[in-house]
């Protein structure tokens, strides 16, 4: 059998294995995760530092290889903790379909390692794989459906961001 | 009356020390493209070339070919097609610069008796005109040419290429890698780029690649288009008097559309290299020449009002007395590398300054910034009790 294992495909890389598990590109065949490696960017973060403000406008989505973070919205008399962020999930995918001002202000909580995908890129992407586009934009679709309906429904606002 | 909201990196190109950069880096790139010109070269063109193949690249990948196979496609295609135009273009080019050496002398004499003849009637008409001496001045000078780099023009030319040759040859190798690595080159560059000002720096390049993109693609239509305009111009202009063939017309609009790169000054030179052409076909058809000179003024409203709108836009928002003012500064400092690098340079440097400004000016990536260099310093000294 060991013959033939040249003819296997090489592992999948690990940090490609977390991308796709994310809610966003779970529907990705292996092939399109390859082709999606070249428009992650690796951003490493240290415990307390600022990922993007509440008002700021968003460019792209982050999705966390390990690490935590906490997102918090400004209340009226302190800061409103709405969320912890673990590896495996992502933040920030509105930015994805449009540049509208964040929704709160992500900290990391500890050292974190995240993959960022640029919102103008996955519009490139899109364009050379219509395919592969769609596909990211209906499940970002679905991602913020998902949270706006827990929000109508009255589901705890720490609930929404998991 | 409320004013309209304007953007943050319209306000950013409002400080002084921004927009000064911008011309000041602008002039500087253009004298420092023009003194290592050997590199610049080649590396502008597999620029433009690459802006021009990837299109086609993305086409490939939209049926459903892999970018590495995308690539390997259109290099094949491309061996094909330079093996065949080595095997026939370039033979008839050589013949024709060949043919072009030898009747060079008689054309040069044919064009000063022309050019006098016409200078000597205008100074019959204008006193003015006889006392500066103009007939007798442009003869000279004319001569002079004639008689010093006029008659070697092929071995100049041969020079010429031979001093360029490696240069050129480094352009499709320079380009392959373009449109291999691009993607990962970016984020090699991204890399380096603090956290706090990433989102931006991305939007930066973002900006910067679309603004390149739309240039160098709107220039290579407005070229199509306005030499096919030109070519059957001239053609049809010609066509009682039997003086340009289709091709000969089409191969005259050509040249005159690449002058045209070259804002405002390069239409007139074109325009003047057309008229110079039609009088020596046809030295006694004034009718012809002022077609020629009707022609090149239509051709310059359309691209003013159609082409350029269509194809460039009006993506750099210049000013026309700075897009001048910067063709010609360009020119002083870099000669025609000056002349053709002015408006895409400033139009790079302009999105770099709006972005600097938005970036160096926002308060809060700062503060961001140095709260990431305080805590890498904390974690650094964490165990130093200090």
């Amino acid at each position: 059998m060991k013959l033939w294992n040249f003819l296997r495909p090489p592992p999948l890389d690990p940090k490609l294995k977390v991308v796709g598990a994310t809610a966003i590109f779970r529907d990705c065949s292996r092939q399109e995760l390859e082709i999606l490696k070249l428009y992650l960017h690796e951003r490493h973060y240290l415990a307390g530092e600022i990922v993007f403000d509440e008002g700021e406008e968003g460019e792209g989505v982050y999705i966390v290889l390990s690490g935590k973070f906490v997102a918090t919205r400004k209340g009226m008399l302190k800061r409103k903790k709405i969320g912890e962020i673990l590896p495996g999930e992502c933040f920030g995918e509105i930015a994805l379909l449009e540049a509208t001002p964040r929704l709160a202000t992500v900290v990391a909580e500890e050292s974190s390692v995240v993959l960022a995908m640029f919102r103008p890129e996955l519009e490139r992407l899109a364009e050379a794989r219509p395919r592969l586009g769609f596909k990211l934009a209906m499940q970002v679709a679905r991602l913020i459906a998902v949270r706006l309906r827990r929000m109508v429904e009255g589901t705890g606002e720490s609930q929404v961001l998991s | 009356m409320s004013e309209e909201p304007r953007l943050s990196h319209e306000r950013s190109l409002e400080h002084p020390i921004i927009w000064v950069g911008v011309i000041g880096a602008t002039l500087g790139s253009i004298v420092l493209l023009d003194r290592v010109a050997w590199l610049a070269l080649p590396l502008i063109l597999a620029v433009v070339l690459y802006y021009l193949v990837q299109p086609f690249l993305v086409r490939l990948q939209h049926a459903g070919v892999l970018p590495n196979q995308a690539l390997m496609i259109f290099l094949v295609l491309a061996s094909f097609v330079c093996v065949v135009a080595s095997l026939t273009v370039l033979p008839a080019m050589f013949n024709s610069l060949a043919r072009f050496q030898s009747e060079l002398p008689d054309t040069m004499q044919r064009l000063t008796k022309i050019a006098s003849e016409f200078l000597q009637s205008v100074e019959n008409r204008l006193p003015l005109a006889k006392r500066a001496g103009l007939a007798s001045g442009m003869e000279a000078r004319l001569d002079f040419f004639a008689q010093g780099k006029g008659t070697q023009f092929a071995g100049d030319a041969a020079l010429f290429a031979f001093k360029w040759l490696p240069s050129l040859l480094l352009v499709p190798f320079l380009t392959f890698f373009f449109l291999r690595d691009a993607a990962a080159f970016h984020r090699l560059v991204m890399r380096a780029v603090p956290n706090a000002f990433f989102e931006k720096t991305l939007l930066l390049f973002d900006r910067m690649d679309r603004q390149m993109r739309a240039y160098f693609r709107g220039m290579f239509w407005l070229t199509v288009l306005d030499t096919i305009t030109l070519g059957l111009g001239l053609w049809l202009l010609g066509l009682g008097q039997n003086i340009f063939s289709f091709q000969h017309a089409m191969l005259l609009g050509l040249i005159c559309a690449v002058f045209a790169w070259v804002p405002y000054v390069g239409t007139a030179v074109g325009g003047v290299i057309a008229v110079c052409v039609c009088a020596l076909q046809a030295p006694h058809s004034p009718q012809l020449i002022m077609g020629v000179v009707f022609l090149f003024l239509g051709v310059r409203l359309l691209d003013e009002f159609l082409y350029t709108p269509m194809t460039v836009g009006r993506a750099l928002h210049m000013h026309p007395l700075v897009t001048v003012m910067m063709i010609f500064a360009g020119g002083m400092l870099g000669g025609v590398y000056g002349l053709l690098l002015a408006m895409p340079l400033l139009g790079i440097f302009t999105v770099l300054g709006q972005m600097f400004g938005e970036i160096w000016f926002d308060p809060r990536l700062r503060a961001r910034h140095s709260a990431r260099n305080l805590l890498e310093k904390r974690l650094a000294s964490n165990d130093l009790e200090i």
